[in-house]
């Protein structure tokens, strides 16, 4: 089952009332819409709370989602026009005048325009959680490091990865499960430490 | 229960693992842990100069406010049934056309056979004796010569035995 037909099962159980459905979309997108949206919307809590209002928006808006596109193309749609709504009203205008398309919100990777999220409670942690995900990344061995690197920064399948590694997609599943918990054990002390926001 | 969740996050799971699954993720306090985490680990690594603290807790206590959504139940459904008629009518027509043809096959065949069994009787019946000659002495420009002549033969040594 692709990640797109996961996101329509969640997305159909949301619209048989079900709320926590909609929480799990929330914890996936959540960083990938706040970074689009801080495109628009500079200030670090302005765009935190931009982001939000795009779920809520969303969320508003599921009943009449009908999934001919993504999920996430949909969510994108919203968070834009949830920025530029939120700029026209404090009268400011979006910073870019370069159209966005569907196509952009599949592959949205672009990093030159983006400023770090550093609401003064929130830097040092991002910090921490960032050297601690990347150092024990450096640690892993190298067949669980390049399994993990290839599906999450180059976004390939199981079946793509077991060819370039030439290994069983069995190996695949194992190898990216193993370097994923072996980060989250050094990852999770960090994020048992932090007061009051989840991580 | 991790490893699931793991592939489950990469959309590498079967459909049928998948329901369960997030059921489990939905209810279980660990699982759901498990699941912020892979996908935060995920996010470091893909834009790690971006990354803000879990805002499902805020977005959930926004949605507490919020009445539940209910889609029409059409949307999926319509889906569906949709996939299921235009299967259902894609092969109802390929039927039909199978059967047009295996028709149109059988409606040229009979006459063919209906034509050649009334035919061979009436024209041996027909026959008048004085054409008897007529025919010996032309058979071999009638399309019977084809096979070889030896049928045409049989066939007059046949006449000349109904004489007697």
């Amino acid at each position: 089952m692709s990640d797109r037909e996961v996101d329509q099962q969640l997305v159909e159980r949301v619209q048989r009332g079900d709320k926590h459905a909609f929480d799990l979309l929330v914890t996936k997108y959540q960083r990938k819409l706040g970074r689009l949206i801080s495109r628009f919307v500079r200030d670090p809590a302005e765009a935190e709370d931009v982001t939000q209002d795009a779920f809520i928006k969303a969320y508003r808006a599921l009943p009449g989602f009908r999934g001919e596109s993504a999920f996430y193309t949909w969510l994108y749609r919203i968070g834009i026009n949830t920025a530029k709504n939120h700029l026209l009203a404090n009268k400011r205008r979006a910073p870019t005048s370069t159209p966005f398309d569907n196509e952009e919100a599949e592959s949205f990777e672009d990093g030159g325009l983006l400023h770090e999220v550093s609401t003064p409670e929130n830097e040092l942690m991002s910090k921490q959680v960032v050297d601690v995900v990347q150092s024990s990344l450096q640690q892993l061995p190298e067949d669980l490091r390049s399994a993990l690197t290839l599906r999450e920064i180059e976004g390939l399948s199981y079946e793509e990865i077991a060819s370039v590694m030439n290994c069983p997609i069995g190996t695949v599943r194992s190898r990216i499960f193993r370097a994923r918990e072996a980060v989250a054990e050094n990852l999770r002390p960090l994020l048992e430490t932090s007061k009051g926001n989840r991580w | 229960m991790k490893t699931e969740i793991s592939a489950l996050m990469d959309g590498e799971l079967f459909e049928d693992e998948t329901e369960g699954l997030l059921d489990r993720v939905k209810r279980d306090t660990a699982a759901h842990k498990d699941w912020e985490v892979y996908h935060l680990i995920g996010d470091v690594l893909r834009q790690p100069e971006y990354i803000h603290c879990d805002l499902s807790a805020k977005v959930r206590e926004c949605m507490r406010n919020e009445p539940t959504v209910l889609a029409p139940r059409g949307h999926a459904m319509k889906r569906k049934i949709r996939a299921i008629a235009l299967s259902a009518a894609a092969s109802v027509s390929a039927i039909g056309i199978v059967a047009w043809m295996s028709l149109q096959v059988g409606s040229e065949a009979m006459p063919q056979i209906a034509m050649q069994q009334p035919g061979a009787r009436p024209a041996s019946a027909q026959i008048q004796p004085k054409s008897n000659d007529y025919l010996m002495a032309h058979q071999e420009f009638s399309p019977s010569t084809d096979m070889s002549g030896g049928a045409s033969y049989i066939r007059t040594a046949a006449y000349s035995s109904d004489k007697k």
